[in-house]
């Protein structure tokens, strides 16, 4: 996105062009400042997935009832391909960093809400039984053994989502 | 210590159909006793020992512990597992603080309970290390010394040495006794195995696959520490194996 309009001349630019190109745009104060701001709008989409993604997502894998109620709303949004929300955000949200931090968080919070449900429905019930028999309550259950339990599976969820998130922004 | 179970049933029911797994099961436990579950598999061994930890609960009747009903889950009884599900993303260390953490107990104290524990078991020097880089006996002994670190009044212990091969078994069968008599506190372990439940146990409850029908509760008064040799020893292998039999076989006739 940043070094688009070095190679707009062309459809499909040669690799020494490219290479050239890249060259010149990592000197170029004005691309440094757009690279800079796609970051920026990156790190902040993604913060937003994650923060709810795991959020709804652990409540969804560790309650029944929050599924039930939950999942067939999430479904379907989930179905909704990605350009589609385009004009919608527009709509929503004007011009700025709205529609692109929207389409970041959107594409993000999938991976990271159905790797966080998976990781914690995959908690071993003895570790449940083991922390309740030894005085935990629901808190130290989910501070000690779910976060922690569920954490390898969230990691990749959001390897998952970072590059989805950087795709979209393309 | 005083634990009793009163008429204790459980009923599964599933679309319809229900399956009565234990029919009014009634026995005591006492002070610093070690006693056996025995029984043939889907007697209903593991169901009762988690309604007594309150991991399930009893279509009715109760589990009274010093006079109180107790339902839930609560470190006045600690488990040991299977297959012993330390958490594995915790040290040796910190599985074993974990109860002392939770029950606030002060950090000071946290830490001489701790040294004792691990002296108690013999893991010095493995407190740092992950459930995944210890051997299985060392799992065993972290999982019973974890059990013990809350200051449970009663533990109970579902086949802990389940998972392992004969020779392997009949080593931690011995590792578990030394801890045991170093210990004293009161035990309920489940187990399928005969020469396990006399090696370890001052009393072998056997239940049959019929309801989980109590068919023989037996003292075994062999000294300690014990060896698997003698008279004695084999007069009791011979009248359990044979009251095991009676339970499996009584199983097949109600089915
Ligand atoms: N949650 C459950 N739902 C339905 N049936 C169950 C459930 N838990 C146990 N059962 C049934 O209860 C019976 C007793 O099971 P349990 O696990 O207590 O047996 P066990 O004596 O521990 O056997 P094993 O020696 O094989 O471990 C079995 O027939 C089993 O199918
Ligand atoms: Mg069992």
């Amino acid at each position: 996105m940043a070094a688009w309009h070095y190679q707009s001349d062309l459809l499909l630019p040669g690799p020494l062009k490219v290479v050239q190109a890249f060259g010149l745009a990592m000197v170029d104060p004005d691309t440094l400042y757009n690279l800079g701001l796609t970051l920026r709008r990156v790190l902040l989409g993604l913060a937003i997935a994650l923060s709810l993604g795991m959020s709804l997502g652990f409540a969804m894998g560790y309650s029944k009832t929050v599924m039930q109620l939950v999942d067939p709303v999430i479904n379907p949004l989930r179905q909704v391909p990605i350009m589609a929300w385009v004009p919608l955000t527009i709509v929503w949200f004007g011009l700025g960093d709205g529609p692109t931090l929207f389409l970041i968080a959107m594409v993000g919070v999938f991976p990271i809400l159905l790797s966080t449900v998976s990781g914690v429905q995959s908690i071993n019930r003895d570790y449940y039984n083991a922390g309740r028999s030894m005085g935990a309550g629901f808190w130290s259950l989910f501070r000690r053994i779910i976060i922690p339990a569920s954490l390898p599976e969230i990691l990749t969820g959001m390897r998952v989502a970072v590059s989805a998130g950087w795709m979209s922004v393309i | 210590m005083h634990l009793r179970v009163e008429n204790v049933t459980k009923t599964f029911s599933r679309n319809g159909s229900s399956n009565t797994v234990l029919d009014r099961v009634n026995f005591s436990v006492h002070t610093s006793e070690f006693v056996s579950l025995l029984g043939p598999s889907g007697c209903g061994k593991t169901t009762l020992l988690t309604i007594l930890a309150g991991f399930q609960q009893a279509t009715s009747g109760r589990i009274v512990l010093n006079g109180a009903a107790v339902s839930r889950p609560c470190p006045d009884r600690g488990f040991v597992f299977q297959d012993y599900a330390l958490f594995p993303w915790m040290t040796v260390r910190e599985n074993i603080l974990f109860p002392m953490k939770e029950r606030k107990i002060p950090k000071k104290e946290r830490e001489e309970r701790l040294a004792a524990l691990l002296a108690m078991a013999q893991l010095e020097g493995k407190e740092r290390l992950y459930p995944s880089q210890i051997s299985g006996g060392m799992k065993q002994r972290t999982a019973f010394i974890r059990a013990l670190a809350g200051g449970p009044q009663v533990l109970l212990m579902d086949e802990p040495l389940g998972a392992v091969d004969h020779q392997m078994r009949q080593t931690l069968q011995e590792e578990l006794e030394n801890l045991w008599l170093k210990d004293k506190i009161t035990v309920v372990m489940v187990t399928h195995d005969v020469d396990e439940a006399i090696y370890l146990s001052d009393r072998v409850i056997v239940m049959s696959a019929r309801k989980g029908r109590i068919v023989a509760d037996v003292n075994v008064d062999l000294e300690r520490p014990r060896a698997r040799t003698g008279q004695k020893y084999h007069a009791f292998k011979d009248a359990l194996t044979g009251h095991l039999k009676a339970a499996f076989n009584e199983g097949l006739a109600a089915s």
